[in-house]
């Protein structure tokens, strides 16, 4: 009895970690500027197709196209940032989504006249195959390193955000933008930056959520919703509320599927009305 | 004659499409310091931010030692050694007291252990986060984090507001020692007009969006009616007067 439990706990845990390299970057940015970027998970489809391509057409090993995913969709965000999205900083609410939603829209269009529509194949390299089993309990080998590599990456952004200039620099924009601009950072690079690392996070969760969940032209849509239910009940801007919001979502979802079949996919929204109402602006959010 | 340190000349500046400020012009020298006064309402406030390029100029021009920084945005001119001081201190809450001197931090005369110095009970209380502070402790952090990026020219907006009156006499000798000794220029919005006057070398009365009288701050006191009128208040030892805030 109890070895199904943690074996549901931990698998959930897993898809939380992903939901939350899908979703930090959104909800430091949206802290920072209040910039929609309904965008944000086509950066993660990207990253995906990246590591599908490099494996299939190139014959590349998949932990070498991790860091390409991330590039890939850290420059893509740079120059969207660049070109478009900076247009739009001071712009209305409903004209940042529309430019956004249009992206997503192009990136699935894009995706599905590339790739067309099936879903993407992955052959994960043998040493990510298999399970361990301790104390009687399942583990998948590559949910382990799943949640090895989301543990690492939250260790590094916490400890940047906590103990550098730059960190300092992030969380005072995100504390407050105009004050921020008047004791003379530049915000709108410091966002820039943090659009790109976001995008970038975003990407290698894309390419780590293939042999999870699969990878077709609706990841950009499927995973928006998951990724703004974090970002609202995580808190805005808050690395740690995305952290905790992901894995209770992750693991809720997972174990709904698991224990109450017949509400499947929904339990995820009760636990989101539940955690909102009980605290409107996130976990650990300020406004 | 040597560039003014700042010089504005025949502004016009508002918000969107509403007008505040019209034909504002004033000089800063090097090492001045001005008082600004007057009602509530009359754009103190909005002097302070369109020097700081928080506002729409349509008219006018705005320069620093001789160079237009008309449409320099606000980090820019906090780079060239602008230092604002906000009307509701806004100090990062999140952040510690420490990390709130050091994020805008440029090197210089001005650093931890100077400002420590100054405001004693910013040591005392470098861990806390800038929302656990009093409000006295708050308008020190942000005075100490403008003087830690180390300006030219400071512009502070009613630092005296709503303090306690052993706290206000604290922070006016804090600014007196920051302009007298180091030779700061500074901008100052105050409504304890007695105060302002005391520490500054002029005084400019803003009526209805403009310039209404200028001249030295000695002067002034002495001419009570004229102060009176234009003010709007009565020059008690602290400034007692009447006035609402939500000053634009």
């Amino acid at each position: 009895m109890i070895g199904p439990f943690v074996g549901v706990l931990f698998d959930g845990f897993a898809y939380g970690m992903l939901l939350f390299l899908l979703s930090v970057g959104l909800s430091v940015t949206l802290g920072m500027m209040n910039f929609i970027n309904l965008a944000h998970c086509s950066f993660g489809m990207l990253g995906g197709y990246v590591t599908v391509t490099l494996m299939d057409h190139l014959g590349w090993p998949f932990l070498a196209s991790l860091p390409v995913a991330f590039l890939a969709a850290a420059a893509v965000s740079i120059l969207l940032e660049r070109t478009l999205y900076r247009r739009l900083y001071r712009a209305s609410e409903l004209d940042q989504c529309l430019l956004t939603i249009g992206i997503v829209f192009m990136s699935v269009a894009a995706a599905a006249y590339v790739y067309g529509t099936v879903q993407q194949p992955l052959q994960l390299p043998d040493y990510l195959q298999g399970s361990v089993v301790i104390a009687g309990v399942n583990f998948a080998l590559y949910r382990v390193f799943l949640v090895a590599t989301a543990l690492a990456i939250t260790l590094v952004l916490v400890a940047a955000l906590e103990w550098t200039r730059f960190g300092t620099r992030v969380r005072a924009a995100v504390d407050n933008q105009r004050m921020a601009r008047g004791l003379g950072i530049n915000v709108d690079r410091t966002f820039a930056i943090t659009f790109a690392l976001g995008g970038g996070l975003a990407g290698l969760g894309g390419a780590l959520a293939i042999a999870i969940v699969g990878l077709d032209p609706g990841f950009a849509f499927a995973y928006l919703v998951y990724v703004l239910i974090v970002v609202s009940v995580g808190g805005l801007g808050s690395i740690r509320g995305s952290f905790a919001a992901a894995a209770v979502l992750g693991i809720s979802d997972v174990a709904g599927k698991y224990y109450v079949p017949q509400l499947g996919a929904f339990l995820i929204y009760l636990v989101m009305v539940g955690l909102l109402m009980w605290r409107p602006s996130g976990l650990f959010g300020k406004r | 004659m040597a560039e003014p340190l700042l010089a504005l000349r025949g502004v016009r500046a508002g918000y969107g499409d509403s007008v505040v400020l019209d034909g504002v012009s004033l000089e800063i020298p090097e090492h001045g310091s001005v008082a600004v006064l007057g009602r509530n309402g009359v754009g103190k406030t909005t002097l302070l931010l369109t020097i700081m390029g928080f506002t729409n100029v349509t008219r006018g021009t705005i320069t620093w030692r001789g160079r237009d920084i008309t449409r320099m945005p606000p980090h820019g001119r906090a780079r060239l050694g602008l230092g604002w001081v906000a009307q509701e201190r806004e100090v990062f809450a999140s952040l510690t007291v420490d990390e709130n001197l050091l994020a805008a931090a440029t090197p210089g005369r001005w650093d931890l252990a100077a400002v420590r110095e100054l405001f004693p009970r910013l040591a005392e209380r470098r861990r806390h986060k800038g929302s656990e502070l009093s409000g006295g402790e708050q308008q020190m952090l942000a005075i100490a984090r403008a003087l830690m990026t180390n300006p030219a020219l400071l512009l502070l907006d009613e630092p005296l507001e709503g303090l306690a009156p052993i706290i206000v006499e604290e922070l006016a000798e804090a600014i007196r020692r920051m302009m007298a000794k180091e030779g700061t220029a500074a901008v100052l919005v105050e409504q304890h007009a007695e105060i302002a006057l005391s520490l500054t070398q002029e005084a400019i009365v803003i009526e209805r969006g403009q310039v209404a009288h200028r001249g030295p701050s000695r002067a002034l006191p002495q001419d009570l009616a004229t102060l009176e009128r234009l003010v709007g208040m009565r020059v008690s030892p602290w400034g007692n007067g009447t006035r609402d805030d939500g000053e634009g």
